[in-house]
């Protein structure tokens, strides 16, 4: 399955924020829990060469706009041919959210996914390629 | 409302200070108090960002007036991270307009050279909002972010950002008291190290230590305080629609505008916060100083250069003068009131009359537009 974000919906203004927050940052009434999905859109990246201590340099940073309209922020794999616009999966390894780069075959699954049929595959990729590139290598031993 | 005035302006040399903070403050305060022909104010604001942690030392407003020879006089302290000394210009000027206070002496400063710079990042970057810390996110890394998507809307290109910087060393190098005394040239910008792709180490502000000081009062002085605005915006990136404009910059401009009575079309001289040189792109068309996607052309052409058409920081801007943080935005307003007394020798701005001085609080989080105006 792909993976669930947790978020938050103002029930004024319908604004959706990820991770979830009490309130909604424009309206003073407390927000209603929600979910979304972890598949969006690169809104922008970055490599920060000399990251912050307990960071390792470089470090892939990225605005997501996921699916469902929250802007989520998470690390990436890896940045190569990476556009804005493009479309990533997102998911948690050890409580942290990273960012993958969907092909032309992930995103003809999604689209199956989308259109009722089983996508389990995508997320399975997603999972493994994020996996087997970050485990362990972009964050310090802590 | 009562008029009121900018009484006197001063600064103290901004770059790598030996000095402690409360002296840089006292001596950018003093030579303000002078220039007001003032011996005692009513009362002081004081503007530091986070000296708790730069320097070791809270309850700051009291230690900065006991070390200025001014423990009797009624002072507090004033923080919206890197704009508090464009808050604490707002607070001043509030009471002198509220008939609260005759006079008040207002002066920031901040001390960081002292620690390295990756402390010095760490402690700018707990103004960014503690979730996306938590991902590594620095100011160069959300400034990075913001740089991307408006390389990415076509809004400006690298030549046009480099050049930004190109400017503001070459006004630097007429400002004895700026950081940088040197000017660069737009491919040593271009070739410069990469801090958050696409940002450059030349694109970002240095390092500095500094002070900066004025007298706000209710006594007729040759410069006009014509209006102050103030904007704000979520502390969290991911909350915002828009990177590539602040919409705190927006509300500021606004409110400033409509406090003076006058819009952009006036202003014939600006400070503007340059902490990464897109910003200063970013801010022009926020202030509506240039017509919305024109910033870069209207840069690359120089006409925001000394001698074109609406200089813009003409003091070398955060880029080349330095970015003492609480400093900064009083420091925009010590310039602005220079360039309309006719004193900014060697980069005075012949005939300026209006003048903005624009400070960006955190990641555009709390900023503020202050608009002033020569009586001469």
């Amino acid at each position: 399955m792909l993976e669930t974000i947790a978020a938050s919906r103002c029930p004024r203004c319908q604004m959706v924020v990820a991770p979830p927050a009490s309130y909604c940052p424009h309206h003073p009434v407390l927000m209603t829990p929600d979910s979304l999905p972890g598949i969006g859109e690169i809104v922008s990246f970055t490599t920060l060469h000399t990251p912050p201590a307990g960071f390792k340099s470089p470090l892939h940073l990225a605005i997501v706009e996921l699916d469902g309209g929250a802007r989520f922020v998470c690390h990436g794999s890896d940045v190569k041919g990476l556009k804005v616009g493009a479309a990533v999966a997102i998911e948690a390894i050890d409580n942290i959210y990273y960012f993958s780069n969907l092909g032309t075959l992930d995103r003809a699954r999604l689209f199956w996914r989308r259109a009722g049929r089983a996508g389990d595959r995508v997320n399975a990729i997603a999972r493994s390629l994020a996996k087997r590139m970050w485990k362990g290598k972009h964050r310090a031993a802590s | 409302m009562p008029d009121v005035f900018v009484a006197g302006a001063g600064m103290t040399r901004v770059g790598r200070r030996s000095e402690p903070l409360p002296e840089l403050m006292a001596d950018a305060a003093h030579a303000a108090l002078a220039e007001a022909g003032l011996d005692v104010p009513d009362a002081i604001v004081v503007a530091t960002m986070n000296p708790e942690e730069f320097i070791g030392d809270g309850n700051f407003a009291s230690n900065v007036a006991t070390q200025m020879g001014f423990a009797d006089v009624p002072t507090l302290r004033v923080e919206t991270a890197t704009s508090s000394g464009a808050a604490a210009f707002y607070t001043g000027f509030a009471q002198v307009a509220a008939g609260l206070r005759h006079t008040v002496l207002v002066v920031g400063g901040e001390k960081m050279t002292h620690l390295t710079t990756p402390k010095v990042s760490e402690l700018i970057g707990r103004s960014i909002d503690p979730y996306e810390r938590a991902y590594g996110a620095t100011m160069p890394a959300l400034a990075g972010l913001v740089t991307r998507a408006l390389m990415t809307r076509g809004a400006a290109n690298a030549r046009e950002i480099a050049q930004v910087a190109v400017k503001n060393h070459a006004n630097a190098a007429r400002n004895p008291l700026a950081h940088f005394q040197d000017a660069v040239t737009l491919e040593q910008v271009l070739e410069s190290r990469m801090v958050a792709d696409p940002l450059r180490l030349l694109h970002c502000c240095p390092i500095s230590d500094g002070a900066a000081a004025v007298v706000v009062s209710a006594e007729p002085a040759h410069v006009r305080v014509a209006g102050i605005g103030h904007g704000t915006d979520t502390l969290a990136m991911r909350h915002r629609r828009e990177l590539t404009s602040f919409g705190a910059t927006r509300m500021a401009a606004r409110e400033a505008y409509g406090m003076a009575r006058f819009g952009p079309e006036r202003i014939d001289v600006a400070e503007v916060h340059d902490a990464f040189a897109p910003f200063e792109l970013i801010s022009l068309e926020d202030l509506g100083l240039v017509p919305p996607g024109k910033a870069g052309r209207a840069t690359l052409d120089g006409e925001t250069a000394l001698d074109g058409r609406l200089p813009i920081n003409p003091s070398g801007g955060l880029k080349a003068r330095g970015h003492p943080l609480a400093a900064t935005g009083l420091a925009q307003i010590v310039e602005c009131v220079w360039q309309l007394t006719g004193r900014a020798h060697g980069r005075q701005v012949a005939g300026a009359r209006r003048a903005l001085a624009h400070s960006i609080g955190g990641l555009a989080t709390n900023n503020w537009v202050t608009l002033l105006e020569s009586r001469g």
